[in-house]
């Protein structure tokens, strides 16, 4: 009940919030009801189980001890006598009460102790069992026999020569003969009962050897002699009653066993004598038994005369007793209103056969005032106190049971959540032991759990003893709300920690493995490169020899150093393995920055140390040289626009200035100087058009700002076309052109646009700059790259310049380089530029040759695969 | 009397082009801006637009989306941009030609002249006949042998004709030169030459306005020749 207290107490602090403070208080206050609602619900629980526990069985104090009956159910509304709690009770004493009288008979004569009663030892001995009609014994006086075995039989080992052991043996053998068969007795008697009545015993002496003179011979012996502490009945010595050493012997035992028998027989006299006095108990017993005219009668009811009058007794029992029975066998008479049945108590007597004959009258009752304190008095009170409502309290406590249960679920859910941020995720509110270390708060657990059995067991000892109902369900119940409200503590603890994530998070493990790892790191960090290989792997081999030598020293150690050693190697070969594939990562994501795909990136999830660093310093690396390509590419862009709109303005004017020539060619001027004027403005103004044409191409086609269309290009039939195209300004500069191809269709992979604006510029310059009457050659080959056996074609043009050449090969394919350095020939100068360009980003390679006079265009292709 | 509407937002431009235009007898009235264009082509009956593209307050695309709604005179656009998808772009908003900066006039002229001759005289032209065949304004009559572009008479050499003849025959399919070599001589290529392309050179200088940006008859560098299917 602490939690919701501490929560309670939290709560006001927090008033100043707002609304959802409300809420969360609302929620708070909730909870506790739940919680009290289960506490409850299990303390209902355990209070119905003592008290129908308690109701269902009686604690009874009996001679042998504290004894549990079960009540039943379905006895309600039985009278007391008629249950089977009074009939087991009266089953039991009466079971005592023959046993009693079994003691009497032995030990009394006419109702009293006897002291001085003789006692046939060997039948006594043998009470229990079937004995001859003639044997060999002596009588003894009871009280001799009680003081013998309280005393102890002594014995004496003696050397006797055969004179000697002549003189100690009697001559005869005193044989005592009873009649077993005797018919004047209903029912029989057995050998015990016969023997106890001295008209059927006779005693005569008989020779051993059948010799009744001295001539007997004895040999010598060893033998082992009882010392006599008391003489027989009759005053002799026991030695004397015997002629044989067996015989001897034999007797002794039986001496012997029965002054034992009747010592501890005597204590229970005097036990049985205590309980069944008047004023100690409730029972009334009458038992008579008949042997021939000896009549023997034990009871504790006054009697007037001497035990014959049965009828009177059992009116007078009936009238007194409650509950009662009535058994006499040899007139096959059972009465009883118990629940006790004819059989059980012929078992009782069978189990006494030796001292009760067939002609027996057993009468045993409750006297149903229930004066004296004995079990009786007690079960009644007890039986009283029945369970009024069994199954409505059963069924309380299995609802009370479910209740707890279903209130445990809910709470469990509920449980920690303190209300919804606004995005829908769920507070969860710690308390403040949950903060304590998870290991710690699971040791308290355990020890609150050891700490409590051991409290409960040694409550459990101490009311064992007590019977009063009422301190029994108050303990009960207590110790249940303790159980509950401990486990609570630490059930929904357990439970907040695992909502938020706090097991883990607070657990000693945790905290201590993070100081490791982070005092680790330091020392390894601020140690050299030598110390960070050699100190590990130091300590990996020592380990390692440690361990080796351990599991080898002692077997007791070898699994647990053997683990060691696997977990050692194993963890040693993850950090290797893991080493390496950051290696392999790293040197992976060096290699694709390389090769050109800067915007690859190492994956430094799972990388540590010196691998991390690597990896994040590769990444900056592609980072930067991506950045810098980006921005180079986007000012290349940024060029390309800014030639397209400057040219497009140019253009403009351009188109007036053009016209306005032309409107005044037309007009017709007569003036030749005025005329040679005009056509150099002509002239000019139509190479200005042609330079912003191709200032805009060669900026696009070098920022790679067009899109290429590629196609199966056949490249005889190409060049068949441009010499078409080209034969009449050939003509005019009388210019031969001679193409030599090895097949009738050579096919590559180009746009055909492009391509031809790469031939055209290419006969353009021929056209310019070739000297008027030569040959043009225009040459094919296919030639196979020896590296990987890729064809290509190579289309080369030769020419013979009509200037010498002066210009390094390399710079005639920069921008607005040609080979006259006057510049004043037709031309933008743009012409190679931008058919190098296109060459190259058709997959082409174009190379100048220039040899004196001869200048020579070199374009490979690779060959398409036909 | 022909009325042509020229509309530049330079102003010199569109003088220089209205002196052409006089002298090949239209009538030419001016405007600078979209806007002045559309107000002049409702006031006017004009026959013919030459309609700049980057112009102030509406531009020449624009323009000429909504004159395309009422109208379907011809329509030239007359622009520094020339990008091939500027071009593109134009012609297919429903300009019927495009002619960049800085231009030919009398290549201007002779578009001029062109787009006028489809619009009023070859409009409907529908004739059944089998001897006859046409690809845009290019038409051959087989049994006369008579080749006219835009209804101007062309004079052709036999192998010229037969030559166009097949291409037009075949409109939209390409011809390399030994191909077109087997039809017309009717001879296996051996080593075909350049002949076929001096011929067809020709027959783009008879044909085509301006050869170097062919109408009609296109070439497919490295692959061969065909007539645009139209």
């Amino acid at each position: 009940m602490e939690n919701q207290d501490n929560m309670e107490k939290k709560e006001p602090g927090e008033k100043k919030q707002n609304k959802a403070a409300g809420k969360k208080r609302r929620k708070g206050s909730g909870n506790l009801f739940l919680h009290v609602a289960q506490h409850t619900a299990i303390v209902v629980a355990a209070i119905l189980i003592t008290s129908v526990f308690l109701g269902s069985y009686v604690m009874i104090e009996t001679k042998k001890g504290t004894q549990l009956y079960q009540l039943n159910e379905e006895e309600k509304g039985v009278t007391f006598e008629g249950s089977k709690l009074f009939s087991k009770l009266l089953g039991n004493n009466a079971y005592d009460i023959i046993g009693y009288g079994a003691i009497r008979s032995q030990l009394e004569t006419d109702g009293r102790y006897d002291a001085g009663k003789r006692i046939d030892v060997t039948a006594y001995a043998n009470r229990y069992n079937n004995m001859e009609s003639e044997y060999i014994t002596a009588d003894y006086y009871l009280e001799d026999l009680i003081k013998w075995s309280r005393s102890g039989f002594e014995y004496e080992d003696v050397y006797m020569t055969g004179e000697d052991a002549d003189r100690f043996l009697s001559r005869f053998n005193t044989i005592t003969k009873v009649n077993l068969n005797s018919s004047s007795y209903d029912g029989g008697t057995v050998t015990y009962l016969n023997s106890d009545l001295s008209s059927m015993k006779q005693t005569q002496d008989v020779s051993a050897n059948e010799f009744q003179t001295g001539e007997y011979v004895r040999e010598d012996t060893n033998a082992t002699v009882l010392r006599n502490r008391y003489h027989s009945a009759d005053g002799k010595n026991i030695e004397k009653y015997v002629a044989t050493w067996d015989d001897y012997y034999t007797l002794c035992e039986n001496l012997k066993k029965a002054a034992d028998d009747l010592a501890t027989v005597y204590e229970e006299y005097l036990n049985y004598e205590e309980i069944y006095k008047n004023e100690n108990s409730n029972v009334i017993y009458f038992i008579r038994k008949t042997v021939g005219d000896d009549v023997q009668v034990f009871t504790n009811m006054e009697l007037k005369g001497n035990g014959n009058e049965l009828e009177t007794l059992k009116e007078e029992l009936l009238l007194k007793c409650g509950g009662y029975f009535y058994y006499d066998p040899s007139n096959m008479v059972y009465e009883t209103n118990t629940l006790i049945e004819e059989s059980t108590l012929r078992y009782i007597l069978n189990g006494y056969e030796y001292a009760y004959p067939e002609n027996t009258q057993v009468m045993i009752g409750v006297d149903k005032s229930y004066a004296a304190l004995d079990s009786f008095q007690q079960a009644k009170n007890e039986f009283g106190k029945f369970v009024p409502y069994y199954w409505q309290y059963i069924a309380g406590a299995i609802s009370c049971i479910a209740l707890y249960l279903f209130l445990l679920i809910l709470l469990t859910m509920r449980e920690g959540n303190a209300g919804k941020k606004e995005t829908g995720e769920i507070i969860f509110r710690l308390k403040k032991e949950d903060r304590i270390y998870t290991e710690v708060m699971l040791l308290f657990a355990a020890l609150t759990c050891f700490g409590f059995w051991n409290m409960i067991a040694w409550f459990v000892n101490h009311f064992r003893t007590n019977t009063d109902s009422v301190s029994l369900t108050v303990f009960a119940g207590t110790i249940v709300l303790a159980g509950s409200l401990l486990f609570s503590f630490f059930y929904y603890s357990f439970v907040r920690r695992v909502k938020a994530r706090t097991l883990y998070h607070d657990s000693l493990v945790r905290r201590v493995g993070l100081f490791l790892i982070k005092w680790g790191k330091f020392v390894y960090q601020h140690s050299d490169i030598v110390l960070r290989v050699w100190v590990p792997f130091g300590v990996f081999v020592i380990a390692s020899f440690v361990l080796t030598y351990a599991a080898l020293l002692n077997w007791k150690l070898q699994i647990a150093a053997i683990c060691a050693l696997i977990f050692l190697w194993a963890t040693v070969g993850i950090l290797l393995f893991r080493s390496a594939k950051a290696r392999q990562l790293i040197l992976q994501g060096i290699r694709k920055i390389s090769e050109g795909d800067l915007s690859h990136k190492v994956n430094e999830k799972g990388m540590y140390g010196d691998d991390l660093v690597m990896a994040r310093a590769v990444n900056s690396i592609g980072d930067s040289v991506r950045t810098a390509v980006e921005t180079s590419m986007k000012d290349e862009r940024l060029k390309a626009d800014l030639i397209t709109n400057v040219s497009h303005d140019i253009k403009t004017p351009l188109t007036s200035i053009i016209n306005y020539i032309d409107l005044i060619k037309r007009e017709n001027v007569q003036d030749q100087k005025i005329q040679e004027y005009i056509a150099v403005l002509d002239a000019k103004s139509q190479r200005l058009k042609q330079l912003t044409d191709d200032l805009v191409e060669a900026s696009k086609i070098s920022s790679g700002n067009i899109v290429l269309q590629w196609e199966r290009i056949n490249l005889v039939e190409l060049l068949n076309q441009t010499i078409g195209e080209f034969s009449e300004k050939f003509e005019e500069k009388s210019l031969h052109p001679v193409m030599r191809a090895p097949k009738s269709s050579v096919y590559i992979n180009a746009d055909s646009r492009r391509i031809w604006r790469v031939i055209e510029n290419l006969f353009n310059n021929i056209f310019k700059y070739a000297l008027p009457g030569t040959r043009v050659y225009i040459d094919m080959e296919l030639v196979e790259n020896p590296d990987n056996q890729e064809k290509w074609v190579i289309l080369s043009l030769k020419n013979i310049s009509a200037n010498p050449l002066k210009v390094n090969p390399d710079e005639l394919t920069e921008r607005f380089i040609r080979g006259d350095e006057s510049r004043t020939t037709e031309g933008s100068g743009l012409g190679l530029s931008i058919a190098k360009n296109l060459t190259e980003l058709q997959n082409g390679y174009f190379e100048i040759v220039m040899d004196g006079d001869l200048f020579k265009v070199n374009l490979s292709f690779p060959l398409l695969k036909e | 009397m022909t009325n042509i509407l020229v509309c530049d937002d330079d102003k010199e431009i569109v003088d220089a082009i209205e002196i052409y235009l006089n002298q090949e007898g239209y009538q030419v009235f001016k405007a600078y801006d979209g806007e002045q264009a559309i107000r002049v082509l409702g006031e006017q009956n004009i026959h013919l637009l030459i309609i700049d593209i980057m112009m102030p307050k509406l531009d020449g695309i624009h323009a000429t989306l909504k004159i395309r709604e009422y109208s379907s005179i011809p329509i030239i656009f007359l622009s520094a941009k020339s990008e091939d998808t500027d071009k593109i772009l134009g012609l297919n908003i429903g300009a019927d030609d495009y002619v960049t900066k800085p231009f030919n006039p009398l290549e201007l002229v002779a578009r001029v002249k062109s787009n006028l001759r489809r619009y009023t005289q070859l409009g409907n032209l529908n004739v059944e006949n089998n001897a006859l065949f046409s690809a845009g304004g290019l038409c051959i009559n087989d049994e006369t042998k008579e080749v006219t572009v835009d209804g101007e008479s062309v004079k052709l050499t036999p192998i010229e004709y037969n030559i166009l003849l097949l291409l037009v025959k075949n409109q939209g399919k390409v011809f390399s030169i030994d191909q077109i070599y087997e039809n017309i001589w009717n001879e296996e290529a051996i080593g075909a030459d350049n002949t076929v392309a001096v011929h067809i050179r020709h027959i783009r200088e008879k044909i085509e306005i301006n050869p170097k940006e062919p109408r009609y008859l296109k070439v497919v560098w490295g692959v061969g020749y065909k007539i645009e299917k139209q």
